[in-house]
């Protein structure tokens, strides 16, 4: 069904894309694409239609015209569930972690669509189901340690310090083992030391398991470090795309951040 | 094909074959339509300015008609009796935003929900402890509610309509109408819609959260109190009356949590509905159906639209 | 002091998540189910075993079920003595039909029924939430009520309009009807309890476990993670109909030997989610805790003022008990929502660090 996408190509196209809620139209006619293997950073003011964007593509949000092609398939949209399955996995502005569960829980939740032992095993807890478990288990430890979480294993998330829950919403996100990452201001009320590490743990991830990241964060010095390439959304119209470089230079980002007289 | 004539064809022939009994029934529908509606305003009421869903509002409906019975028992005259329940619903207000409300702030709704059922199972016990568990007979003469009834003829028949019921609806209409003015108008009726859009923000604009809390609920106990006396005068005073209360959760449904217009055309739907339903299809499935049929409809409504008949769609975000 | 983990090292992955970690914990436990099986059967009189050892039991079992589909899949029921009664009536009818079949077998096959009642009403929980489902299963609670009372055929059609159990057997044994010992009923009950008490264990720490507290603690996020949402909620209606209808079949078949709709109605759904609330929402352990308090309150309540020979009528001490109950549920949401599993945890806590205030 899907095709097989090299680094470099093409993994996500986003064509004329509008969004509207009622009367209020959050993304007009907005298209970008992301390559395979890229960090693609989608930065704009407030209110310019970021997370929309981010809920489009992994679904939450259904737009009312244009097309998304993924994995080289059409379509005009999905339920988050099968967007989960093709592999997109995300994080949230507002940390969305499962409160009432600890850590281990909540990393062992991404696995859910890598665990396939029926009803009838559960039950049990024994035989394949439990080796199941475990195998899993060990994966998430990876993650764990990937992330330096280790002493907050047992800890409920809601207990830890906002820092940290970024931290095991990234090590969930990890744990899909997703094709394309969408981050949503995964350094948003960090302080310097956080979002150096949360820096390096985007970057690590990138580089040594290729996975591909798109991300929304209001912290320009960090985006023009982190991302291969950047789309700028103002007031949901896409004001300019291209390289570092290219979009800090553009006139249009720099009026849009910094106001214009008119 | 006699099944379907039953269901589809017959009770429609019975309808317009006996015009005067239709009649009837729904005035017999109507009546309890606005009982039912009383009850939800008094959910709707709180849970506007609290966003707590009171789960308790059908067992004050009862503790506040058995307060009323138990004080005139004791050689009162009726009116003073009167006076005094409502300032025992003064007084359950404030102790229940006091003891309740004001430790559980900041609670998910649905611990704030299951307190109102503890809350109940209080008030149950409270209420049975003080007056006994025995149903009562309303004060209703005594208040002045008028006794008897007027015939109407229509359609060839009678249509009895019975005083008291009417003195109901009059009374809920001029409640309604005295709830609207005190909401719209008065200064305490504005903080309480602050307070019902934003909680912090009306708080930082200097409104006691604590105060309007006390007030819904006393605004609820005086709704409860009508209620017991109009339904106790048409039944009894009785714990079963609790049972029969939480049909106003249906009606909720409809009407959606927060309408006022929408507590009383909920209730009129689901008084008018259950009691044709009861009449004129009940028999063709063994009668009684007037037990379950308002949350029946609230559940087919559910599916098909989920934000209620005034509600907005929900636009969920994340 | 004698409750440490010092010194109890995992090198397992499997010894880490085992469902009591800590050596002491699984001497305790070890220890209740002795109690449990050997020591109350032994000990127990008749009364205790069949007045306040079975019904708490099944109570227990009423309550995890309810707990399932509450405290681990945050949807709200007040079915809960309706779909216990599913499971009476269904286990009635199976029995007629089937007089030779083992009873024990029946009262579990009686639990898919309720199961399936469940999913149907649990339907509408896809599209609402919260306060909206409250309505849906009050509206499964009083359809039912209603159902066993007109439908004839569900009580083959008995001038009482009541269900009364016959004399059934099992494993060589007479387990149900009046010539049932109240010791094998004790023990069929606890057998079947511990049982499904394990398997709900299992259930709950693995993959369906945690998709369905994901739904709990926030449904949006779980269908990102790949949780679908049809699935994780109308397994736990299922799952969570399940145990409490075989518990109402129970409650039937091994306490009360006949049973009429008032068994099942709204009141009993009340007492069952007091339970869940009191011992805890989202613990097993709680359910039984809550189970043993509501149940057992009432008659510490009647015992103790009897015992100062006062002499207090049993309405006034039903009231004083609603009052009781109504209060410690506010106050328990007040000071700790997550009930006497929480406290008992709380004090594990400190007692794995006595005498000293941190570890």
């Amino acid at each position: 069904m899907s095709q097989e996408i090299k680094p470099g190509e093409v993994l996500l196209e986003l064509e004329d894309v509008s969004l509207s809620f009622g009367g209020v139209r959050a993304i007009k006619n907005v298209g970008f694409n992301i390559k395979r293997g890229e960090i693609r950073a989608i930065i704009g003011p407030n209110g310019a239609g970021k997370t929309s964007m981010l809920n489009v593509i992994n679904g939450f949000y259904h737009p009312q015209e244009g097309t998304i092609t993924y994995k080289g398939v059409h379509r005009k949209n999905m339920r988050p569930y099968v967007a989960a399955t093709q592999g997109i996995a995300r994080t949230f502005q507002n940390v969305a972690l499962f409160k009432g569960m600890s850590t281990l829980d909540n990393i062992m939740s991404g696995r859910t669509l890598k665990m396939h032992r029926n009803f009838l095993w559960q039950m049990l807890y024994y035989g394949p189901a439990r080796r199941e478990e475990m195998q899993h288990r060990e994966r998430v430890e990876h993650v764990i340690d990937f992330l330096e979480i280790a002493h907050i294993r047992r800890t409920p998330v809601g207990r830890l310090p906002y820092g940290l829950q970024k931290r095991v919403e990234l090590a969930r996100a990890l744990a899909m083992e997703p094709e394309l990452l969408l981050l949503d201001e995964p350094m948003a009320g960090m302080n310097l030391e956080e979002k150096e590490d949360m820096s390096r743990y985007i970057l690590e991830v990138n580089d040594e398991f290729g996975m591909t990241i798109a991300l929304i964060e209001h912290d320009i010095s960090v985006v023009m470090d982190l991302s291969d390439r950047i789309v700028v959304l103002d007031h949901g119209e896409k004001i300019a795309d291209g390289t570092p470089a290219e979009v800090s230079a553009d006139q249009d980002v720099i009026d849009a951040y910094l106001g214009v007289a008119h | 094909m006699e099944t379907l004539y039953n269901i589809f064809i017959d009770p429609f022939v019975q309808m317009f074959g006996a015009p005067d009994f239709l009649m009837q029934v729904l005035w017999e529908g109507f009546v309890s339509g606005t009982l039912y509606a009383l009850i939800a305003l008094g959910f709707v009421l709180i849970f506007k300015a609290s966003g707590v869903f009171n789960f308790a509002q059908g067992i004050m409906v009862v503790f506040a008609a058995l307060t009323l019975v138990g004080l005139y028992s004791l050689g009162m005259p009726a009116y003073v009796a009167l006076v005094l329940t409502i300032g025992v619903m003064g007084l359950l207000a404030v102790s229940v935003e006091r003891l309740v409300m004001r430790k559980l702030v900041n609670q998910p709704d649905i611990i704030l929900f299951m307190a109102t059922i503890g809350l109940t199972y209080f008030l149950i016990g409270l209420g049975e402890f003080i007056f006994g568990g025995e149903p009562k007979k309303m004060i209703a003469d005594e208040l002045g509610l008028p006794g008897g009834s007027m015939d109407f003829e229509v359609f060839g028949g009678v249509l009895i309509l019975e005083n008291r019921d009417i003195a109901a609806a009059v009374i809920a209409a001029v409640l309604v109408a005295a709830l609207w003015f005190f909401f719209s108008k008065t200064r305490i009726g504005r903080a309480l819609r602050a307070v019902a859009d934003d909680h912090q923000a009306a708080l930082s604009v200097g409104i006691s959260l604590n105060q309007i809390w006390a007030i819904v609920w006393f605004a609820a106990g005086i709704v409860a109190l009508a209620t017991g006396i109009l339904w106790g005068a048409k039944s009894e005073v009785s714990f079963a009356l609790q049972v029969v209360a939480l049909k106003a959760l249906p009606v909720l449904i409809l009407g959606g949590f927060t309408s006022i217009p929408g507590a009383i055309v909920g209730g009129m739907i689901i008084g008018l509905g259950e009691k044709l339903f009861e009449i004129y299809w009940g028999g063709l499935m063994g009668g009684g159906v007037e037990s379950w049929f308002a949350y029946v409809i609230a559940l087919i409504f559910l599916l098909f639209r989920p934000q209620g008949l005034f509600g907005e769609k929900i636009i969920e975000r994340i | 002091m004698f409750y440490r983990e010092t010194g109890q090292y995992k090198t397992s992955y499997e010894a880490d998540s085992s469902i009591f970690p800590i050596l002491q914990d699984r001497i305790g436990i070890a220890l209740m189910l002795i109690v449990a099986f050997v020591v109350i059967p032994l000990a127990g009189n008749d009364f205790f075993l069949s007045s306040i050892m079975i019904p708490f039991l099944i109570f227990a079992l009423a309550a995890i079920g309810l707990n399932i589909l509450t405290g681990y899949t945050g949807q709200i029921s007040l079915g809960t003595g309706a779909f216990m009664g599913v499971g009476a009536y269904a286990c009635y009818k199976l029995t007629t039909y089937f007089p030779d079949v083992n009873i024990v077998l029946l009262i579990l096959c009686s639990g898919f029924f309720s199961a399936f009642i469940g999913m149907l009403f649990g339907l509408p929980s896809l599209r609402i939430k919260g306060f909206y489902l409250i309505v849906t299963t009050l509206a499964a609670q009083f359809f039912l009520e209603w159902a066993f009372i007109r439908v004839g055929w569900l009580y083959n059609y008995n001038d009482s309009g009541a269900i009364e159990v016959p004399e059934r057997t099992g494993f060589g044994l007479v387990l149900t009807g009046p010539s049932a010992t109240p010791t094998t009923r004790y023990m069929v009950v606890l057998c079947l309890v511990v049982a499904m008490t394990w398997v709900a264990s299992n259930l709950i720490r693995g993959r369906i476990g945690r998709s369905w507290m994901m739904i709990r603690d926030m449904d949006i996020a779980a269908e990102l993670m790949g949780v679908r949402p049809l699935y994780a909620k109308l397994s736990a209606f299922a799952v969570s109909s399940f145990y409490t209808g075989v518990a109402g079949a129970m409650m039937v078949f091994f306490w009360l030997g006949a049973a009429e709709v008032e068994s099942f109605d709204v009141n009993e759904s009340f007492s069952i989610l007091f339970m869940v609330i009191l011992g805890g929402l989202g613990s097993l352990m709680g359910s039984f805790m809550g189970a043993a308090f509501i149940w057992i309150l009432p008659v510490l309540l009647r015992l103790i003022p009897e015992s100062f020979g006062i002499d207090i009528s049993v309405a006034t001490l039903e009231h004083i008990n609603f009052m009781i109950v109504g209060a410690l549920i506010i106050f328990f949401l007040i000071v700790e929502p997550h009930g006497l599993a929480r406290l008992w945890k709380i004090a594990k806590e400190k007692l794995r660090t006595w005498p000293f205030p941190y570890a």
